[in-house]
């Protein structure tokens, strides 16, 4: 179970590093800001909605 | 095409109703702390039946609420379309808080499986499956139906809370019904209690961690009207923190009957998760860096800084609790219960506050009633957590250092009496801080309930459909 356990660690480990070295070295500088910026640009003109009821 | 947010409106109005229910409750069994007859003899009032009202009202009625909620609201936006489903959506809504009403009084009326988080009994145990399933179908299908390519890493939290909730929920609730009213675990012994706590730790982490991070970052750069400061960051904390949680639960038995290897794992992935949770606190306010003019004006912004630092205490103190020596001393006093509340008030229920006053003005169209009575409240809310923290602090280190006294001949120095006598002081000054927490809620629920009654309707759409084409060229 140990070592069960330590090589599942270990793929764990293995994800996560591929993830860090995709993340930094594969995306590109400009998709990652745009990707930031999805809760700064979401929302269109606020219309008053009372005249529709 | 509109966002659908009449549903976030009622979920986050029940979220503040179940914050006052949970938190008097709360408040009263500080009460009965000191004065133990405040029970009056009658069962419904009694520390057992109480506690779990308390803690199932402030974590399913207002933690969830807020969840739901703030998980509906910013999943349409992050997507740029409404809520896939809205029906199913208002089901879920309803749903849970029926959910939660029914059971909070199965609770007081003495059903309980006797699982801490999951007291209650298998007819809610399978309404809460089936509510969740539903959330979990509404949230991702307005995934798949974005107008966005990435998936903002908000939704990222939230998806880890939807899925790993049910698994949790549906495992750790598999028994074998007898009554109505009672039901037996399909576990038994050590097993029952590795299952319990690898939910219960779970609830905790995906819950009342993960999910009020995917609170944290939509809402803080929407307050702070700024980026989140290293995006790359906030998706590599997410997957070491996803992967690492779920190994943790096991520090909760420490010289327990499980497995030693069982509990030196669940020691060492808790430590392994200090840095995932401090990456997303130094992302938190390195975001904040360069607003901090905000702090003075804006009461919101405030309570989401203040919940940041709690969280970079919490997540301090909960990994060096689980090492063994040190849970050789903490484990079964009252510094357990100072870490949780540093965790529940300083985090959890902070950063809701904070998104509240953000959100509900948003939601009704309405300026804030009162900016000052907020200001109140955040410093109400940072006295009573403080002051909580730092009396379970002092009763849970000396409980803790008095069990372990010996005397020359090996015999214990102190009885569980004399212990538990010494703790009158500290137990007065939690009173104290539980009721100063309390009554700022309590001007949080007024201050935003006036808000309400001054608003009008409104109704946000989505971005136009040439900045929408502008975010689908994004790749991440």
């Amino acid at each position: 179970m140990t070592w069960f356990v330590f090589a599942g660690d270990m793929l764990v480990m293995l994800f996560i590093t591929v993830l860090a070295v995709w993340l930094f070295w594969r995306s590109s500088d400009e998709a990652i800001a745009a990707a930031a910026r999805i809760p700064l640009e979401d929302e269109g003109e606020a219309q008053d909605d009372d005249a529709s009821r | 095409m509109r966002y659908h947010d009449p549903v976030v409106r009622v979920l986050v109005f029940c979220s503040v109703i179940w914050a006052l229910v949970g938190m008097a409750a709360g408040v009263y069994l500080a009460a009965e702390l000191v004065w133990p007859t405040l029970d009056f003899g009658w069962p419904a009032l009694s520390y057992g039946r109480l506690r779990a009202l308390h803690t199932n009202a402030v974590i399913f009625g207002f933690g969830v609420s807020a969840l739901m909620g703030t998980a509906f609201y910013s999943v349409q936006r992050t997507c740029h379309v409404p809520l896939a489903l809205p029906r199913l959506a208002w089901f879920c809504a309803v749903a849970w808080q029926l959910g939660v009403a029914a059971g909070g009084a199965s609770l007081l009326a003495g059903w309980t499986g006797g699982k801490e988080y999951a007291e209650l009994e298998w007819p809610f145990d399978i309404a809460i499956a089936i509510v969740w399933v539903s959330f979990g179908v509404v949230f991702f299908l307005t995934i798949a139906r974005r107008a966005v390519r990435p998936i903002y890493v908000s939704n990222w939290f939230y998806g880890a809370l939807i899925i790993v909730i049910a698994m949790l929920h549906i495992v750790n609730s598999l028994a074998v019904p007898v009554t109505l009213s009672k039901s037996y675990s399909l576990f038994a012994g050590a097993q029952d209690a590795i299952v319990q706590w690898w939910y219960g730790h779970n609830a905790v982490g995906f819950l009342l961690t993960g999910g009020f991070l995917g609170m944290l970052y939509y809402f803080l750069p929407k307050q702070a009207d700024r980026p989140i400061w290293s995006y790359r960051l906030s998706i590599l904390a997410f997957w070491a923190f996803t992967y690492s949680y779920i190994w943790a639960g096991p520090h909760h038995l420490h010289y327990s009957a499980i497995p030693e290897w069982v509990q030196s794992l669940g020691m060492v992935m808790s430590l392994v998760l200090l840095a995932p949770s401090w990456a997303t606190m130094v992302n938190g306010v390195m975001t904040v860096a360069g607003a901090w003019q905000k702090l003075k004006t804006d009461p919101a912004l405030k309570f989401i800084v203040l919940s940041l630092a709690f969280y970079g205490l919490a997540t301090f103190e909960g990994p060096m609790m689980s090492i063994r020596s040190v849970n050789v001393v903490s484990h079964f006093t009252d510094w357990t219960i100072g870490h949780v509340h540093s965790g529940a008030l300083g985090w959890n229920a902070m950063i809701t506050f904070g998104t509240f006053y953000f959100l509900v003005p948003r939601l009704v169209g309405a300026p804030l009633r009162s900016v000052r009575l907020a200001n109140i409240h955040f410093w109400l809310a940072l006295a009573g957590t403080m002051l909580y923290v730092l009396a379970m602090w002092g009763a849970g280190v000396s409980q803790g250092l008095l069990w372990l006294a010996l005397d020359d001949i090996g015999e214990l120095s102190f009885s569980f009496k004399d212990i538990m006598a010494s703790m009158a002081p500290y137990y007065a000054l939690r009173l104290v801080a539980g009721l100063l927490f309390f009554a700022g809620a309590v001007l949080m629920a007024a201050n935003l309930w006036w808000t309400v009654r001054g608003r009008r309707t409104v109704a946000v759409a989505p971005p136009s459909v040439a900045d929408a084409a502008s975010a689908m060229r994004g790749d991440a």
